[in-house]
């Protein structure tokens, strides 16, 4: 079932045609890769998608229905969590407030930001939550992110998102900067949110990666998507050639030939 | 993604957590310094001089509130010793030159440190110049208003009792103790101050702000209108602080202030806030507040040269900070 569609999607910044059109859908419960090299679109297509800055030109819509989606907090309230390497969780805040940053239970919700936090809830929650996506003996929710690993960060944001019944997840680079067995847990961590029903969007430079979680590759350069294909149907070297963009007519050819 | 942790973890991380707090060093370091007064000279302790304490503490106290909120937001406000000083002669020239009435003029002293601080706020947050220089530029224009419209010279205050001297610079005795109003007002405004960033949605948001704007703002926080109403509060609290001052010896000076909004974030930051956001503490700061409150008057008792004063004052304050450091780098090696 389609979870996301975007159709012809254009952004220009001045001169800069940065998104010349992107169109692709997103079905429910797949891993697509967004690949491309640095300045090929991807990341303008993604704060598109999550609501950083409106689009020119093009339509969004997710299960089928239209949207407009003008700021994060829209993207949000729609089902789609974007997640930045490093830029997603406040290091001097415990677990539990990140996982409710931005949605805190509070109590005498009538007094607005005043309101009181319910710690309880707070701190059960969390705790809960951790446990159902198997972090739960390893993490306190009361521990500060900042004495957390990179890896368990990006866990907890993945968490995150998992939580609030995210339709569509966007992974931003989310291996940069990771050891290998940190990098491993990520990848196996993306692997069950597709199998709790997510859809997720991963944006990296690894293709290694790709080949390891995702089902489908798409391709972008110069403001275009110019490949899109299921992993099954494709390799690394091919995919990597069409990423640096060397004379690709031909050899996609001669590897579909074969 | 494993972490090698044992499941005594939690217990021992929590008790730990109290000795690693900021507060707490700093309150080691207060009640020290307390002791050495107090031996140095047996007046310290007196019920006069701790009165007296008191009577100055709320002043730099209650911008010390606001100011602890701003700096776990990220930003910091050098204006508000200019503030202290323009809101009282803005006020009493209403009253005596202009003839209005002093509630009209209270509000209208109101109104003008709302109006301070959304410029400070909106220029921070709409332009994206740092609040170093924003405020910077503020404190000379605050301050150059305030010696323009009073051509340099002190006015007479407020003197004739009323709600609003009650309200704000009222005393009152506990046994030997004499005690103004602005100490409820400083106790108060701690609390409301504890709650809001400690237990409150708001506390949250601005924590995340200070830590980390961009997550903050990724979850639909409104960073920069919590900005500009921090940047609001802290003028506000400013001008009420530079009134009660004002109340107190009768008379609105427009040097008032001068110098305080260094030591305003001296005590913030001697209590454990980081300056660079995300860490705040209000308990530190009173803490930091008493602290830097005890240093000055210590040292007058104890006999420091007047002009030496500051000396002493800017190499205690220096010391807290290494101790305080290092205090910390060894809780969290323990």
């Amino acid at each position: 079932m389609e979870v996301l569609r975007l159709h012809n999607l254009q952004k220009s910044f001045g001169s800069v045609r940065a998104l010349k059109s992107a169109s692709f859908t997103l079905d429910e419960g797949e891993v697509v890769a967004l690949l491309g090299d640095n300045g090929a679109g991807k990341s303008t297509l993604i704060k598109a998608i999550s609501g950083v800055f409106p689009v020119d030109r093009g339509d969004i819509y997710v299960r089928g229905q239209k949207v407009s989606i003008r700021s994060t907090r829209d993207a949000m309230d729609l089902g789609i969590e974007t997640i930045h390497q490093d830029t997603s969780l406040a290091p001097d805040l415990s677990i539990a407030r990140n996982l409710f940053l931005g949605r805190e239970p509070v109590n005498l919700r009538w007094l607005g930001v005043f309101a009181p936090l319910d710690l309880a809830k707070l701190r059960d929650a969390a705790a809960a939550l951790l446990k159902r996506v198997g972090i739960s003996k390893k993490l306190d929710a009361d521990a500060l992110v900042s004495t957390l690993s990179g890896g368990e960060r990006q866990s907890i944001a993945i968490s995150r998102a998992m939580q609030f019944a995210a339709k569509v997840i966007i992974l931003d680079e989310p291996t940069n900067n990771l050891g290998v067995e940190e990098t491993h847990g990520v990848l196996r961590f993306v692997k069950e949110v597709r199998a709790a029903g997510h859809s997720v969007l991963l944006i990296t430079h690894n293709i290694h990666h790709v080949f390891q979680v995702a089902d489908r590759v798409i391709v972008m350069r110069r403001g275009e998507i110019v490949a899109e294909q299921t992993v099954a149907d494709t390799d690394l070297l091919t995919v990597e050639s069409i990423i640096t963009g060397a004379d690709m007519s031909a050899l996609l050819k001669e590897t579909r030939a074969k | 993604m494993t972490i090698a942790a044992e499941q005594e973890m939690p217990r021992s991380r929590r008790r730990s957590s109290l000795i690693r707090s900021p507060q707490f060093s700093s309150l080691v370091i207060l009640i020290v310094l307390l002791a050495v007064f107090a031996i140095a000279d047996a007046n310290f302790l007196s019920p006069l001089n701790i009165s007296n304490m008191m009577a100055f503490l709320p002043e730099l106290g209650i911008i010390a509130l606001g100011m602890t909120l701003l700096l776990t937001a990220g930003e910091f406000d050098l204006s508000v010793g200019a503030v202290f000083g323009l809101a009282p002669v803005v006020v009493m020239l209403l009253v005596q030159n202009g003839g209005f009435d002093i509630g009209i003029a209270l509000l209208a002293g109101l109104l003008l440190c709302i109006a301070i601080g959304a410029v400070n706020g909106l220029i921070v947050t709409k332009i994206g110049i740092s609040s170093f220089l924003v405020t910077l530029s503020m404190l000379l224009v605050v301050r150059g208003a305030a010696l323009y419209i009073t051509q340099g010279f002190p006015l007479k205050s407020w003197d004739q009792p009323g709600f609003f001297v009650t309200l704000l610079a009222g005393s009152f005795n506990i046994g030997t103790f004499r005690f103004y109003t602005s100490l409820w007002w400083f106790i108060g405004l701690s609390l409301l101050a504890i709650y809001v960033l400690h237990y409150a949605k708001l506390g949250n948001w601005i924590s995340a702000i200070g830590s980390n704007r961009n997550a903050a703002v990724a979850r639909g926080v409104p960073a920069d209108a919590v900005k500009v109403w921090l940047f609001i509060l802290t003028s506000v609290l400013a001008g009420l602080a530079g009134m009660i001052s004002a109340f107190r010896i009768s008379a609105a000076s427009p040097v008032a202030g001068t110098g305080y909004e260094l030591e305003v974030i001296a005590m913030v930051v001697v209590g454990g806030t980081a300056l660079t956001g995300g860490r705040g503490t209000i308990l530190g700061t009173i803490v930091g507040a008493l602290m830097l409150r005890s240093i000055r008057n210590g040292i007058v008792l104890i006999g420091v040269p007047g002009l030496a004063y500051n000396i002493f004052v800017g190499v205690i304050i220096l010391a807290m900070l290494i101790l305080h450091a290092l205090l910390q780098k060894n809780a969290a090696r323990s």
